[in-house]
């Protein structure tokens, strides 16, 4: 058993003793009934299991939950599918990935809403050149598997936001 | 009249087996169980010391070309993975500096240690190769023309194999890599050892 203590949407947790072998899927799943973020394949390869982990120097990057062991999230803050929206009001990507109808069965939903908006937060940081812009979000959701095949319409989701405030995102 | 044939057969099998045994023992390697490696004294009796040289490359070639070591150093720039070789699942790149692409780094599924609920491995430094010390494709002749070659072997004298091979963490992985996975053949001493020997030798190739 060892000690874990993090951040999850803005909310401490922790510290509490939890099992060394214990995933981090688990952890959000069973543990603290966060259930937006999804168990698929089980091995990091479908990355519907992906949160965002909020890194000290202002970065973010997706972790699989299902391969890593919840204290490997000691000391770490991070958001899940549920901390998106503020006081109920949906975030510009959400909307867009609705307005798209870019899930059907939605399972993967949660990990493609954390990538994009991960992507989101980095382009606003380094902007790309329009030009660029297919590529990198192909690279960006290029991990994750829809099972739908709901692949264009998430990347058109992601891109209107974008496009939709290119001095934001955009060079 | 049957016994008056089976001694010259007999003799001329008793003979054979004699040289085979002969040979063998000047190519230790060649009878070494798999799994293992063998020793940099059982190539003693190899009197030709570039012969030498190249025997003992070629038995350190059974770790070079081991998935555990062959998985990162592939030829393109995504990794392989298990001991099937597979392409790596999620398709992952090296990225600029060997670690991932800005939107999925190595280090977001392998962690500081092997995770084998997950069967997920691990390790503080896990990175790819650099492109230019790919071995996927390439004969051990190949392989280790590039190894001596410091424009593509991180710029290290070939003196320096024997700490990287015989010490370096992340290479040292490729002994423990946790549940699932072959572990490379031998220890990473006896790896380290078989280095030593061959740079002593004269780093020769084998052909």
């Amino acid at each position: 058993m060892t000690a874990l203590a993090l951040t999850i949407n803005g909310r401490a947790y922790g510290p509490t003793e939890v099992r060394d072998d214990l995933t981090m899927n688990d952890f959000l799943r069973e543990f603290l009934g966060l259930t937006g973020t999804k168990f698929g394949c089980g091995a990091a390869q479908c990355l519907s299991c992906a949160v965002i982990v909020d890194n000290p120097d202002g970065t973010s990057v997706t972790n699989p939950t299902c391969i890593i062991p919840a204290v490997g999230f000691n000391g770490k803050v991070i958001r899940t599918v549920e901390g998106h929206a503020k006081d109920g009001e949906l975030t510009a990507l959400q909307k867009s990935f609705i307005g798209h109808f870019a899930f059907q069965c939605g399972y993967c939903t949660p990990g493609f809403l954390n990538e994009g908006q991960v992507l989101l937060e980095r382009l606003a940081r380094k902007p790309v050149a329009r030009a660029d812009l297919e590529k990198t979000i192909g690279e960006a959701l290029d991990g994750h598997l829809c099972r739908c095949t709901g692949y264009i319409k998430y990347h058109e989701a992601v891109r209107d936001v974008i496009l939709a405030d290119p001095k934001r995102y955009l060079i | 009249m049957k016994s008056g044939w089976r001694f010259p057969i007999l003799a001329s099998v008793a003979a054979l087996i004699g040289i085979l045994i002969g040979a063998s023992t000047a190519y230790a390697a060649a009878a070494t169980p798999a799994g293992t490696l063998a020793a940099p004294e059982s190539f003693s009796s190899i009197a030709d010391p570039d012969k030498r040289s190249a025997a003992l490359f070629t038995e350190l070639g059974k770790v070079l070309t081991h998935p555990r070591c062959m998985n990162c150093h592939p030829a393109g720039d995504r990794p392989r993975q298990g001991d099937q070789r597979r392409l790596h699942q999620p398709p992952v790149a090296r990225g600029a500096d060997g670690q991932g692409l800005e939107s999925m780094r190595c280090s977001s599924c392998h962690q500081g240690a092997n995770f084998d609920p997950g069967r997920m491995p691990g390790n503080p430094i896990w990175h790819l190769a650099p492109r230019e010390m790919g071995w996927e494709g390439k004969t051990l002749g190949e392989i280790c023309a590039q190894m001596k070659d410091p424009a593509r072997n991180g710029g290290r004298p070939v003196a320096d194999l024997v700490s990287h091979i015989g010490s370096d963490a992340l290479v040292g992985w490729a002994w423990a890599p946790g549940a699932g996975r072959q572990p490379a053949p031998g220890t990473q001493k006896q790896a380290g050892a078989l280095v030593d020997a061959w740079v002593k030798t004269g780093a020769v190739c084998p052909q």
